[in-house]
């Protein structure tokens, strides 16, 4: 039957490039990438991670663009032609995209009020709002910082642990029903109008990110930062987890697993190159990772040292204060001097300082190392509020943030969207677009879950659990599948098919040999570390405190954990044994029919 | 001549007399005027229960034109301070003498205490001070070119400006804008494609971009691509041997 040729295609292969690379560079090159940067050894985290590029991210990319450039179909339909036993790896894949469509938005609903709230003359994360009388600032923002109180009580309006839930915070909801309008916006038309807009979502981060270097750069202080992450400290590469988490990093930056890399190449022309493409989006995503992480650390550098500054400022103060020193007497670079100085000629004074004596280390401030939405929404701005003209600065990159955000949400719908269209019964009664709107729907209503006072807990555990095992047990099957299942002889046929080349050594090597290889090890290190673990704990948010503490998950929260992790593998064994049953009732002499949703 | 020895003793007794209490208002007076700077300094003390402390930090604040701290900006403090009393009590009676100050250091900073204009011994209670201080905080500040920060007084706290509070939160604004633009562009596209559908029912002209249509019906016009791919040569291989 005709339908492949009417299956929907990218007007140029610069489209398909420009979506591959805009769901790939997505947040975790901005948040993640320099967390692990530092905290494995500076520049010589880069070896492991260019390593596991080549023996683990461009193989597997290249396997996924394969698939679905030849099956023309989304991941559902895509696996059950290759093998129909396996063909719940792509509803496991389906089911996954589909727990990261729920979260992933509400990320960019917080990057929407960050930005609509940068449209003050004072950042409202700058100082601690006034208390009711009027006789200082609120309580809860001084044990903590202004940037952490605008986050956990302003944004989230956060309950104190998982278990008090509370009502909906309305600004949260409307930034996520915005969000999601966006999504369907650029996915109503399907690739004729995603294809229009990854030419703006991929390139425009970039612009932003060379503004922000250049800004970053010139900074005070930022070459601290730079010259911290860069001091390579070869030691670490001797530890394992280096190794475990730059493979972890590689797989999960390039968003294996998910199905969109599929749906994605199922638009493409027959013919179409994609090993080279792959080679290309893989190495633009590694090359956007360590270009983020200069500027993240060039941010780093300038907030610690400005915290450093302000320190050394507050000892001086104090010091001029109890021993009642004219002004310029004590400077900030004599501090340390005069300190040692003061405990020798007045040391009774200087004892009953006591605890205010507060110690400056620069060395300690560019330490304290953070990822996730704690680096993008609360160190950040933090940095950002100090900048000159910061609300200009803060409206960029919450641009950036969002553009990164939204580029990696089209992927993540588009591996829904496009193997629910596949299915017949679904295409038979509705068009794309009313599949599309009510998937948005759907995933909006669901998503709302995320906006109550807990919601920020729930947004953790599945940010934690919702896509990180299963997706390894995902493209490992997906790797068995083809070089062993399918046969590597014939994947070499069809790709030969394809480009008109044969496989080359490399490729053969890596899928079939080395990949399984450190996929297995991955996966038995995910589940020893899980088991080692304990029971699973989550960051609590303690009001009275002003920071947050670690508390264990209750027991229902553990089961649910439970529950998203066999959802989508249990996908896999649960197909194969439907498949096998029906096979079996048809052997057994009933009339043969094939009822097949696949459009062949 | 017994009554004239008597009225001489008499007269001089007097005279003696006079002449002590001259000498007693005399020296009271001495002491008096002696005492009165010692009265006063033990009016104004360090931690006195009535005392305020001050401290300034000039440099900190207008960095190279920082003016140098000396008697005349002191005389200019005492009058700032009753003029300050002034306002507060509406009255005319506070004058520079009643402000007292005391241990002045190298850091800037001193004692004062503000002693009542009817009894210069009484001295106005810290609280009435601390109200004085703050209704005229501003123009305090002003008169030296400071802030609330670099011109302490120590136990007075700075009253915060209130927050401003608008009818629309400025974000909702911003907000409204986006989603309103966000909406048209869906309504515009959805009614754009509607249209395009409604054109090629008409069959008035080939439409080589609705995708979906096809999707939907399947090869439905004369619109062919480059080629079907026929999946009958692979079919032996399309389905794994089970």
């Amino acid at each position: 039957m005709g339908k492949d040729a009417a299956r929907a295609e990218w007007d140029n292969p610069m489209q398909f490039v420009l979506a591959c690379v805009s769901y790939a560079v997505g947040l975790g090159n901005v948040w993640r990438f320099p967390y692990l940067c530092q905290m494995h050894g500076g520049g010589g985290f880069l070896i492991p991670y260019l390593l596991m590029l080549v023996l683990l991210g461009v193989p597997l990319f290249y396997m996924e663009l394969a698939i679905g450039q030849k099956m023309r179909l989304g991941s559902i339909g895509a696996w059950r032609a290759i093998s129909p036993y396996l063909g719940g790896v792509g509803l496991a894949s389906v089911v996954t995209s589909m727990y990261l469509c729920l979260y992933y938005n509400v990320i960019n609903a917080w990057s929407f009020w960050y930005l609509f709230h940068s449209f003050q003359s004072v950042l409202p994360w700058a100082e601690c709002p006034v208390n009711s009388n009027l006789t200082g600032h609120v309580e809860e923002c001084e044990r903590a910082t202004p940037t952490q109180y605008f986050f956990y009580r302003e944004t989230l309006d956060i309950s104190g642990s998982i278990e008090e839930n509370g009502g909906i915070h309305m600004g949260q909801a409307l930034c996520l029903l915005l969000a999601w309008m966006i999504v369907y916006l650029f996915i109503v038309k399907g690739v004729k109008s995603t294809g229009k807009v990854v030419y703006f979502t991929a390139t425009f981060p970039y612009l932003v990110l060379i503004i922000y270097l250049i800004r970053g750069v010139t900074l005070h202080g930022a070459i601290n930062g730079v010259k911290y992450m860069f001091t390579p400290k070869m030691e670490q590469l001797a530890n394992p987890t280096t190794w475990i988490n730059a493979a972890t990093q590689i797989f999960f930056s390039l968003g294996l697993g998910f199905g969109s890399l599929i749906a994605f190449a199922s638009y493409n022309q027959y013919n179409n190159n994609f090993e080279k493409q792959a080679i290309v989006v893989s190495m633009v995503n590694s090359s956007t990772s360590i270009f983020a992480s200069i500027v993240t650390f060039s941010i780093y550098g300038f907030k610690a040292t400005f915290n450093y500054e302000s320190c050394l400022e507050r000892v001086r103060l104090l010091l001029l204060n109890t021993f009642d020193l004219a002004e310029d007497t004590i400077s900030l670079e004599n501090v340390n001097h005069w300190i040692a100085e003061l405990n020798r000629t007045h040391p009774e004074q200087f004892a009953s300082l006591g605890g205010r004596l507060e110690t400056c280390d620069l060395e300690a401030e560019l330490d304290t190392a953070v990822e996730g939405t704690g680096l993008a929404f609360i160190v950040y701005s933090e940095a950002i509020k100090n900048m000159p003209v910061s609300q200009l600065w803060s409206v960029l990159y919450f641009i950036m943030l969002l553009l990164l955000g939204m580029g990696s949400m089209l992927g993540n719908v588009i591996a829904v969207i496009t193997p629910l269209s596949d299915l017949k019964f679904i295409s038979r009664y509705m068009s794309t677009k009313t599949l599309n709107g009510l998937v948005c729907l759907f995933c909006l209503l669901l998503g709302l879950g995320f906006t109550t006072r807990s919601g920020n807990y729930w947004f953790t555990m599945f940010n934690d659990y919702g896509a990180t095992f299963s997706l390894l047990f995902i493209v490992l099957i997906e790797v068995i599948t083809v070089c062993y299942i399918y046969g590597i002889k014939r994947f070499e046929k069809d790709v030969e098919d394809m480009l008109g080349h044969r496989l080359n050594w490399y490729w053969k090597i890596m899928l079939a040999g080395v990949s399984p290889i450190l996929l297995i090890t991955l996966f038995i290190f995910y589940i020893v570390n899980y088991i080692q673990g304990g029971t699973p704990t989550y960051q609590a948010w303690n009001k009275e405190l002003g920071k947050s503490v670690v508390t264990e998950y209750p027991p229902y929260a553990q089961a649910f954990i439970g529950l998203l992790l066999a959802s989508s593998v249990c996908c896999i064994p649960l197909t194969a044994l439907y498949t096998y049953c029906k096979k079996r009732n048809l052997a057994s002499g009933k009339r043969e029919r094939t009822v097949s949703t696949v459009s062949a | 001549m017994e009554e004239g020895c008597m009225i001489n003793s008499n007269f001089l007794g007097i005279s003696l007399f006079m002449r002590c209490l001259r000498m007693l208002v005399r020296i009271l007076v001495l002491l008096y005027l002696a005492g009165a700077p010692a009265l006063a300094q033990t009016l104004c003390q360090p931690n006195a229960s009535n005392g305020c402390r001050v401290r300034i930090s000039i440099k900190t604040a207008l960095g190279n034109q920082a003016y140098e701290w000396n008697e005349n900006e002191m005389f200019l403090f005492r009058a700032t301070m009753a003029f300050a009393m002034r306002r507060y009590y509406k009255t005319e009676t506070y004058n520079v003498d009643n402000i007292i100050m005391c241990n002045q250091t190298l850091r800037v900073s001193f004692w004062f205490v503000v002693t009542s204009p009817e009894n210069s011994t009484m001295l106005i209670p810290k609280a009435d001070v601390e109200k004085a201080v703050r209704m005229s905080r501003h123009r305090i500040n002003n008169a030296f070119l400071l802030t609330d920060r670099t011109l302490e007084f120590l136990g007075i706290h700075p009253t915060l400006a209130a927050p401003v509070n608008p009818d629309t939160p400025p974000w909702l604004i911003v907000f409204g804008v986006v989603i309103g633009a966000v909406f048209a562009g869906i309504i515009a596209l959805l009614v754009s494609s509607l249209l395009q559908k409604r054109r090629k029912e008409k069959g008035m002209m080939e439409d080589g971009q609705d995708e979906e249509d096809r999707q939907m019906k399947g090869v439905e016009n004369d619109n062919v691509l480059d080629g079907i791919y026929n999946r009958g040569f692979t079919d032996d291989d399309r389905f794994t041997k089970l």
